[in-house]
């Protein structure tokens, strides 16, 4: 019995990858009551997580279904690098990722056939289809930020002025070196260049005079040459940033809007920029993914649509900045609906951003170096 | 005459079979997955291949060596870092060796008051993860510059620190040094020791001066010391990530291990290999240089042992305000780092530091949503999550404590026992080398070797066995170091009148070699445990859920910003590495001095 049922295993994973290929609608035909049962069965799974909410939808999810989740929290790298082992050795550990830095996971990990996509029923239901696959946990804001005791309004309306005097030994910004997704969102501005381009031209009057090859990398040189001042973290930023009682207080640059969560726990005065062109910030998907070798696909599945709920995304809902794709989010007080913030924020190209990102973080480490 | 069976069977001494027994493993934990890193380095992998026109994955290349040393960006990209390294892997080794080598005189050699409590307490730096100290120094000494709340020392005074004072190499160099100076202590402290004090009356009855002493019999004789305590601390300045990081950003002061860092996170393992093999190329390089210097001068010490003890020298008058200056000294690396992690684990409002925000809720407290943090998390003590991975710590720590020590015996006895040869040679130096590998590397080699089944070894992925084997490769060198120089002070005298007793010679290693040194061993055992506990980036690729550790299961608090549990982790773990201190010098007699060999 158990024999037979490890001989079909590959030919049902060839099948799934196949259906997961075709899209969300070929999943309607799956018997959902079966996958459920089964899930039960199983009664067992185990998730990577780059982000520890995943920690408290788990234990909710245990307390609703029985079923043991196993959280194992890692960094963006670490996650990739060990599910991408694993994949290469053919271990059975893990049974669904909750991933950041899409483009390296779906190099190293959908590409290769070590993860596919699955679309759960309420989000094949509820989901935009651009949302299904892969399929997106949610929406993280990576945005500009200023101290509101010194400036009532936004302080800037254009990314070129963070390059000019004004801001010199200013600006706060996460290494790009050591951030994915700062160099996934540096690609935007290489493919975009024309805009930045434009950027600059609207707030001189003259036509940008560039070394490097495209306005989005002329950016990233002139504004390391400007003295920036570069962090570790994000949470250290938004204190920065925030802290009352500064006569000169630094400026955010691409620090997670959801830090906004602690304004009123640290007594913070501080803001997002809705009036930075031509871009607010950027933003980027948290993807859910099934092992292709997963001992318990079921439970994962489970999990996913579980996730996919109103009440599954509650841990990522309790700070702005945070968005699930289902439409029925109700926004965090005091922040704006996803739409208007797609409209006004950068996302970028998968599949442009991991050819280019290494020429973000080469330029980047060209010119870091005081 | 003797048949050639039995010529075999004479050249077939235990510590032949135990030597070629050790090579063979350690052959294949550290040659193997140093080969692994350096083919890694002239391979393509995947999100290189867009830079590297033409190329596909898994194809062999020399871009990652043209770009890093030859490229026309390899000045920014490679040289400018390397410069900062050796500045702080040099800068922090001398000021280590000051502060350790000032110590180790004045408790060794003079009648310093408070020598016992001095003595205790010098280690605790080490103790203390490195990042304590970069923390507080941020706190004391941060300007206008990195915003926020000010600095202590601007508040107080009103003077406000220049960059270079803040951040960069100054205070990388200041902390690093801070934290690696009790390996300085201990070794120089272990061989002013050591010295026979008959050598230094004899020169003096010769009528040589203390200065002509000092240069000519005492520099000498603790200058294999010396060495070993700069080799140790460069090494780790070369490799050490954390705190260059954090201290150097805002000054855009950045090291090697960046380069390291950022490749692997830009998915450029290629190029981020390259950087570890050349700390290790360095490391190398200053281990020859050791061997090569003091080679042939180490066995000086050993031979001295119970000579009379020198006289104490008076301080006269600068005796008691030295002995407060050092315990001023010490309690402000100590007690400030560790009364700043302190004092945010019991604010219920972070950064408001006032008795009414007092509490207790991070430690004890309920698993509560709308108090403080409003982190839902049970208190420290009352939180079986992170209790359990207190536990796992616990348990790999002295796991791999034990392992580390036995070996730590056998390969020292086998390498004394068989000194001169070439293989004595090579376990000598084949068992340091990972202390020089890149802990982050080399978790990722283990994941990618141990993940399969490779013929005789099973897969040992999610175990147990995975975590400790990792972790004994990795501290093998301070046990090896402590049971080198036992061995070395245990003439061959005693093991050959037992031979002639017929003791064999297992009872020979249980009646003989293990008693005779049994302290030392122990303190072999310190070092290991210590670093276990508070073991990182060689880890976390390689933990599962049910071997979560202290270390990895502390991230998910980090990375949210809820400091007060992160840092009551830590003080837990520095309360637990204290003790089993304390409780090992009790009980053993071990002395920290003996765990690095001195």
């Amino acid at each position: 019995m158990r024999n037979r049922r490890s001989i079909h295993r590959p030919w049902l994973v060839a099948l799934a990858t196949c259906v997961a290929l075709a899209g969300g609608q070929a999943l309607a035909d799956e018997d959902w009551a079966a996958i459920e049962a089964a899930a039960l069965d199983e009664g067992n799974l185990t998730v990577y997580s780059t982000t520890s909410r995943t920690v408290t939808a788990a234990e909710a999810f245990q307390a609703m279904t029985g079923i043991q989740v196993e959280v194992v929290r890692l960094g963006e790298q670490d996650l990739i690098e060990r599910a991408y082992q694993e994949g290469r050795a053919g271990v059975r550990n893990v049974d669904m990722i909750v991933v950041e830095d899409w483009p390296a996971a779906k190099e190293l990990l959908a590409n290769t056939g070590y993860f596919v996509n699955y679309v759960p029923p309420n989000a094949a239901e509820r989901f935009e289809p651009r949302y299904q696959d892969p399929l997106v946990l949610g929406f993280i804001n990576r945005i500009f930020g200023f101290n509101t005791e010194k400036h009532d309004t936004d302080p800037f309306t254009n990314v070129w002025e963070l390059t000019m005097p004004e801001y010199s030994g200013r600006v706060m910004i996460r290494d790009v070196g050591i951030t994915g997704e700062h160099q996934n969102a540096f690609t935007e501005w290489i493919r975009r260049s024309d805009e930045i381009e434009a950027a600059y031209t609207e707030l001189t009057g003259e036509p940008l005079e560039m070394t490097e090859p495209n306005a989005g990398l002329e950016w990233i040189r002139r504004f390391l040459q400007n003295d920036p001042i570069i962090m570790t973290s994000d949470t250290r930023i938004g204190e920065a940033v925030g802290a009352r009682g500064q006569s000169d207080p630094p400026y955010g640059m691409f620090y997670v809007f959801s830090k906004h969560r602690d304004i009123p726990t640290l007594d913070l005065a501080i803001r997002e920029s809705h009036a930075m062109t031509p871009t607010l910030g950027y933003y980027f998907p948290i993807v859910l993914q099934l092992s292709a070798n997963a001992r318990n696909p079921n439970a994962a599945k489970l999990f996913m649509e579980y996730l996919t709920t109103i009440e599954g995304f509650g841990p990522w809902a309790d700070s702005p900045g945070v968005y699930t794709p289902n439409p029925d989010q109700v926004p965090f007080e005091g922040d704006m609906p996803w739409a208007w913030w797609e409209e006004r924020l950068w996302g970028y190209d998968i599949d442009f951003a991991v050819q280019h990102r290494g020429q973000v973080l080469d330029t980047w480490l060209r010119y870091a170096q005081r | 005459m003797r048949t050639a069976v039995q010529r075999f069977r004479l050249t077939l001494t235990p510590q032949r079979v135990l030597a070629v027994m050790f090579l063979i493993v350690l052959a294949y934990l550290v040659l193997v997955p140093l080969f692994v890193m350096l083919q890694e380095t002239f391979t393509v992998h995947p999100m290189e291949r867009f830079q590297i026109p033409g190329s596909m994955p898994g194809d062999l290349t020399t871009a990652h060596w043209e770009r890093t040393f030859f490229g026309p960006d390899s000045y920014a990209f490679f040289y400018r870092p390397l410069i900062n390294t050796l500045i702080v892997a040099v800068g922090l080794s001398l000021l280590a060796l000051v502060i350790g080598g000032s110590l180790a005189w004045l408790v060794v050699r003079t009648n310093l008051p408070f020598k016992g409590l001095i003595s205790n307490t010098a280690i605790i730096p080490y103790v203390m993860p490195s990042w304590t100290l970069a923390l507080a120094w941020i706190a004391l000494f941060k300007n206008q510059r990195l915003g926020g709340q000010r600095g202590i020392f601007e508040s107080l005074t009103g003077v406000a620190t220049p960059d270079w004072f803040a951040y960069g190499l100054f205070p990388i160099i200041i902390t690093l040094a801070l934290h690696y100076f009790p390996f300085g202590f201990m070794l120089i402290g272990g061989a002013i020791r050591n010295i026979d004090a008959q050598l230094e009356e004899s020169a003096e009855l010769l009528g040589a001066g203390r200065m002509t002493i000092l240069r000519r019999i005492v520099f000498p004789l603790v200058l294999p010391a010396i060495f070993s305590t700069f080799l140790l601390t460069f090494s780790r300045g070369l490799g050490t990530f954390g705190t260059p990081h954090f201290l150097g950003g805002p000054v855009r002061e950045f090291v090697l291990s960046t380069s390291l860092y950022a490749n692997l996170i830009g998915q450029r393992p290629g190029i981020g290999y390259l950087a570890a093999v050349v700390m290790i190329a360095l490391g190398v390089l200053v281990l020859y240089m050791d061997h090569r210097i003091i080679g042939a001068r180490r066995s000086f010490v050993t031979i001295s042992g119970k000579g009379a003890r020198a006289g104490a020298v008076d301080l006269g008058r600068w005796r008691l305000p030295l002995g407060i200056g050092v315990l001023v000294f010490l309690f402000s690396v100590i007690a400030v780092p560790i009364g700043a992690l302190a004092i945010d684990t019991v604010m219920l409002r972070p950064g408001q530091y006032s008795l009414e925000n007092f509490t207790l809720h991070y430690w004890i407290g309920d698993a509560a949503d709308r108090i403080g943090l409003a982190t839902g998390e049970y208190g420290i003590l009352r939180n079986s999550q992170l209790m359990g991975a207190l536990g796992n710590t616990l348990q790999l720590a002295s796991v791999v404590a034990l392992i580390c020590g036995v070996l730590g015996v056998l390969i020292g006895y086998t390498v004394v026992r068989l000194r001169g040869t070439v293989i004595a040679k090579l376990l000598d130096q084949l068992s340091f080398l990972p202390y020089l590998m890149p802990s982050i590397a080399l978790g990722s080699i283990f994941l990618a070797l141990f993940a399969v089944s490779r013929g005789p070894i099973p897969s040992l992925y999610g175990t147990f066995w995975l975590l400790m084997i990792a972790c004994v490769v990795s501290y093998l060198p301070y046990a090896v170091k402590a049971g080198i120089g036992a061995m070395m002070q245990i003439g061959p005298e005693l093991e050959e009148a037992a031979i002639m007793a017929g003791a064999s010679w297992w009872t020979r290693m249980r009646r003989i070699i293990f008693p005779v040194q049994k302290s030392s061993y122990f303190s072999g055992m310190l070092l290991p445990f210590i670093s276990v506990t508070r073991e990182l980036s060689l880890l976390i690729l390689l933990v599962t859920p049910a071997t979560q550790l202290a270390a990895t299961i502390t991230l998910r608090y980090t990375d949210r910003g809820w400091y007060p549990y992160t840092n009551g982790m830590v003080l837990l773990l520095i309360v637990i590495v204290i003790s089993a201190t304390m409780l090992s010098r009790r009980l053993m007699k071990t002395d920290l001095a003996k765990g690095l060999g001195g």
